[in-house]
């Protein structure tokens, strides 16, 4: 009757919500915990599904893991969403996970790293990002690009302003779709700011999430400064269900996203159906 | 040769039924699927031993059409979570045919192999025995053969059935197949019989090469034109004994209620429909093809083998005359587009 231990990859652990963020209008970042600690562990890129039980899952990243808890970066789209973006802290959801493949954060080491980032796709990236942080003398340099329609849609403010910015060896780039009175940083679409910046592709891993239409024109630019399809690396999305490769639904050919992703590199995408 | 005679079946199986919910195929009403014995009525229900199929394949035995997962209350902010108890009950497929029996096979693919092991399946697929009635008569849309299924010799059956002349041959192919022939010894008698010789297939096909194919014929103009009579009704993944997709759902009354896992199907719109309105198989193309490329090419990079027995339950049972064997021959003579 209590808590289950879950030996049963689909039935949820509870967690507690401890802590809530509003990064933006529509997106809130939930700290969880289970017993002062985390449910799992759970590596950079890898997803959790989120259940508030009488309500709905949905399958998110996990866009950081302390000792102590775990955050996602949940952007409000959806009947679920909007009701989770309703709850306070102290409230129980069911987690289950970790699921996926996660980031390559081990055959990234030595390479300087390239994040490009849109809208909540920081989310995801923010785990890698932190990770590289969290273990910086195995990363080289660091640059992050990252946009949102607006100034209140960028996500994470305060670690993209103020914390990743004095990182050691890190550059920080952000953009807005359009201008406005209280911004005075670049104005335009991320992969018109990416070929701006013109990053060199030598030893260089590029790491793309973000609105499908962003990471089409991200891929062209980054093709078009001489990134191979081994150094382009992105995370997909579809719908999810069970999280365990079985219920069907988030192939992309033979291929689960739940499963088998999110993480692909550009050279895995090629050989897959157009679907992504 | 252990053998019994026709007017012996019900013995039989009333007699596995005192350890076992055994499932036997039957015509009930305008229904025929494998229903439990102990649902039996002989004013409504014929055992169809002797005819082909059963309309139903049996894959609700080990993947319920609906099945609970756990329960929940809310409380405030509290929940308790409650696992469902599966039933534990020894179960019996008595005359399933090969087709759905490598159809389990498949499923036992899906369901206990790549990283992750479903134990709400496994709850249930331990606990069946398979007892298989071989196929000497192969039906109007039955092709089997065609996807590597051989009728005679069902492979993961624990019991094979052969009608002979009169009567059936008992033949135990494992442990738990020995477990069952003690169980009703005094039933069989020893007899040397003649065997059938089996009769041809009507309809027949040839998949050598359409797995490697179909990874150049994912943009061809063919899907279009193939799936435009395609209602997307579903009804051909329904029937399939080894569509195995399943949805996850939500049932409460206020703060409690259960979690429960049900059949779904890739035809329909919702199976890919993403919050925030993205859909990767928005169109009924799209979804038509994935269903084809699914079962005769992505199952077969992943698992080996095409997701599909040659049952031909989808022929019959399809609306608009989609064929999959027909689908298979154009598959076979479609130019690669460019």
């Amino acid at each position: 009757m209590s808590n289950c231990s879950c030996e049963n990859p689909l039935i949820p652990q509870i967690v507690e919500v401890i802590k809530i963020v509003d990064e933006t209008p529509d997106v809130k970042t939930f700290y969880v915990q289970k017993d002062n600690g985390v449910p799992f562990d759970v590596m950079p890129g890898q997803l959790a599904m989120v259940s508030l039980l009488p309500v709905g899952e949905g399958m998110f990243s996990v866009s950081w893991q302390e000792d102590d808890h775990l955050q996602f970066a949940i952007k409000r789209v959806g009947v679920m969403t909007d009701e989770l973006h309703a709850i306070d802290v102290g409230q129980r959801l069911g987690v289950r996970g970790p699921y996926g493949n996660g980031f390559p954060v081990e055959k990234c080491k030595g390479q300087d790293m390239l994040f490009i980032g849109g809208g909540i796709g920081l989310a995801p990236l923010r785990s890698f990002i932190k990770y590289c942080f969290k273990h910086r003398e195995d990363y080289g340099k660091i640059t992050i690009i990252y946009g949102s329609r607006s100034y209140d849609d960028l996500c994470f403010k305060e670690e993209l302003f103020e914390k990743w910015p004095q990182e050691k060896d890190t550059q920080v780039y952000v953009t807005i779709d359009n201008a406005e009175e209280k911004w005075d940083g670049h104005v335009g679409y991320v992969p018109a700011y990416l070929e701006e910046l013109n990053p060199d592709p030598q030893n260089t891993v590029a790491v793309t999430c973000g609105p499908p239409i962003m990471i089409k024109f991200v891929l062209q630019a980054l093709e078009k400064m001489g990134f191979s399809d081994e150094q382009v690396i992105t995370t997909l999305e579809m719908r999810m269900k069970c999280g365990i490769g079985k219920c069907g639904r988030c192939n992309i050919g033979s291929e689960y996203i739940c499963l088998d992703g999110p993480v692909f590199d550009l050279a895995q995408l090629r050989k897959l159906p157009p679907e992504w | 040769m252990k053998y019994f005679k026709k007017g012996q079946i019900e013995k039989i199986i009333d007699r596995l039924a005192e350890k076992a919910d055994v499932y036997v195929p039957m015509l009930r009403g305008q229904q025929s699927g494998f229903y439990s014995w102990k649902s039996y009525d002989e004013n409504y229900d014929d055992l169809i031993f002797d005819l082909l199929n059963v309309y139903s394949p049996p894959k609700n035995i080990v993947l319920p059409q609906t099945e609970k997962m756990y329960s929940f209350d809310q409380q405030g902010q509290e929940i308790i979570i409650k696992p469902e108890e599966i039933p534990v009950e020894p179960n019996v497929i008595f005359g399933i045919r090969s087709c759905d029996v490598k159809a389990i096979e498949y499923l036992d693919e899906v369901f206990f192999t790549r990283t992750f092991v479903d134990e709400f399946y496994k709850a249930r697929r331990d606990q069946v025995t398979i007892v298989a009635n071989a196929c000497y008569n192969p039906g109007t849309n039955c092709f089997c053969k065609s996807m590597g299924v051989n009728p005679l010799e069902p492979e993961a059956a624990d019991v094979i059935l052969r009608e002979v002349e009169n009567g059936y041959v008992w033949e135990s192919k494992t442990e738990k197949g020995n477990i069952l022939t003690k169980q009703i010894e005094d039933l069989l008698e020893e007899k040397e019989v003649e065997l059938y010789e089996p009769n041809r297939f009507v309809r027949k096909v040839n998949y050598d090469g359409v797995a490697e194919k179909l990874k150049d014929l994912f943009d061809h103009p063919m899907w279009e034109k193939y799936s435009d009579p395609c209602q997307t009704c579903g009804i051909c993944t329904y029937m399939c004994p080894t569509c195995y997709c399943f949805d996850v759902q939500v049932k409460n009354w206020g703060e409690e209620g259960y979690r429960f896992r049900c059949w779904d199907s890739c035809m329909y719109r919702e199976y890919t429909q993403m919050a925030g309105g993205h859909n990767p198989r928005e169109a009924a193309t799209e979804r038509f093809r994935n269903r084809f490329l699914h079962k005769l090419q992505f199952f077969n990079e992943r698992y080996g083998t095409p997701l599909c027995t040659g049952c031909g339950r989808c022929v019959v049972a399809c609306p608009a005359g989609v064929d999959i064997i027909r689908m298979i021959e154009l598959i076979k003579g479609a130019e690669p587009s460019v």
